[in-house]
């Protein structure tokens, strides 16, 4: 039971951990995307308050 | 209207992107790394979409292919978190944490998925297309968590698996060098004439990385343990 609880801390840890690391990162953002799949062609970023891409 | 330089670093990454597979494949290592091949056949499939795309008169900044493009970044990010976590299954293995990995992995993805939802959730028309965004940005950052851990790991437990430690090296390098390419586009837009170039020829490299190292290396190959340092007493 221990290592069961273990294992759901380290992963909220690491959830934590990611979701700080990029709050940091993209509060300095300009509206660029961050890839890291593939070589196709990016797009520019969504327009986050119109509903649409 | 795409120009010549990206076409090529978009054919050349796709063919390299095979080319894992195809290694795989003749090296009879597709099954022991079935995740990583998955995610490289995934990526040359989604290609293929993006061109005929792109072939049939949508321009890059339509919303047709950012619609196409966000989705299956996406499916990616999801496949390349499986693969991660394949690869922390097999550094782990002889510890017997599998079912606890598990635990953990669909913890976090429940977690990460629950984070972006609850991003985008103030509005219901944004739920469709924001959240695939959000999730594949969330993902990633989960991801370059992972690998630094993988790669702490495999210092750790002392790992001596060449094919192993190339993989996971070159990914972590990977998502370091996206993670830098990403910051240097955001701190000035005096180079981004050639910064567009840099994230496609990164994703070409890693295919490359992880083809040398199904070629040149068998399951067999290890590292060369280091020097014991003598510890006076």
């Amino acid at each position: 039971m221990s290592r069961r609880l273990s294992a759901i801390t380290l992963a909220m840890g690491i959830l934590v951990g990611a979701m700080g690391l990029k709050t940091v990162v993209m509060s300095h953002a300009k509206g660029s995307v961050l890839v890291a799949n593939g070589p196709a062609p990016t797009p520019t970023r969504p327009k986050p308050s119109t509903g649409r891409f | 209207m795409l120009g010549s330089a990206t076409l090529v670093i978009w054919y050349l990454g796709t063919a390299l992107e095979l080319s894992v597979v195809v290694c795989s494949l003749a090296r009879k290592s597709f099954l022991r790394y079935f995740f990583l091949n998955l995610y490289m056949l995934l990526s040359v499939l989604t290609s293929v979409g993006r061109w005929y795309l792109i072939l049939s008169g949508f321009g890059v900044d339509t919303d047709q292919y950012r619609y196409l493009y966000f989705y299956t970044d996406a499916l990616l990010t999801l496949a390349l978190y499986v693969a991660v976590i394949s690869l922390f299954a097999d550094v782990l293995g002889e510890l017997h944490f599998a079912k606890h990995l598990r635990l953990s992995a669909v913890v976090l993805l429940l977690g990460t998925a629950a984070f972006s939802y609850s991003v985008v959730a103030q509005s219901a028309d944004r739920l469709s297309t924001d959240f695939a965004y959000q999730l594949s940005q969330n993902l990633y950052f989960v991801g370059l968590v992972l690998t630094y851990l993988l790669w702490g790991a495999v210092l750790k437990l002392r790992e001596t698996r060449t094919r192993l430690v190339q993989f996971i090296l070159s990914l972590g390098l990977y998502f370091s060098a996206c993670a830098a390419s990403y910051a240097l586009k955001n701190f000035t837009n005096r180079y981004d004439d050639i910064l567009k170039y840099v994230d496609p020829l990164l994703g070409c490299l890693l295919p490359l990385a992880w083809s040398l190292t199904i070629v040149r290396n068998t399951e067999e190959t290890r590292l060369a343990p280091a020097s014991l340092v003598v510890v006076p007493r």
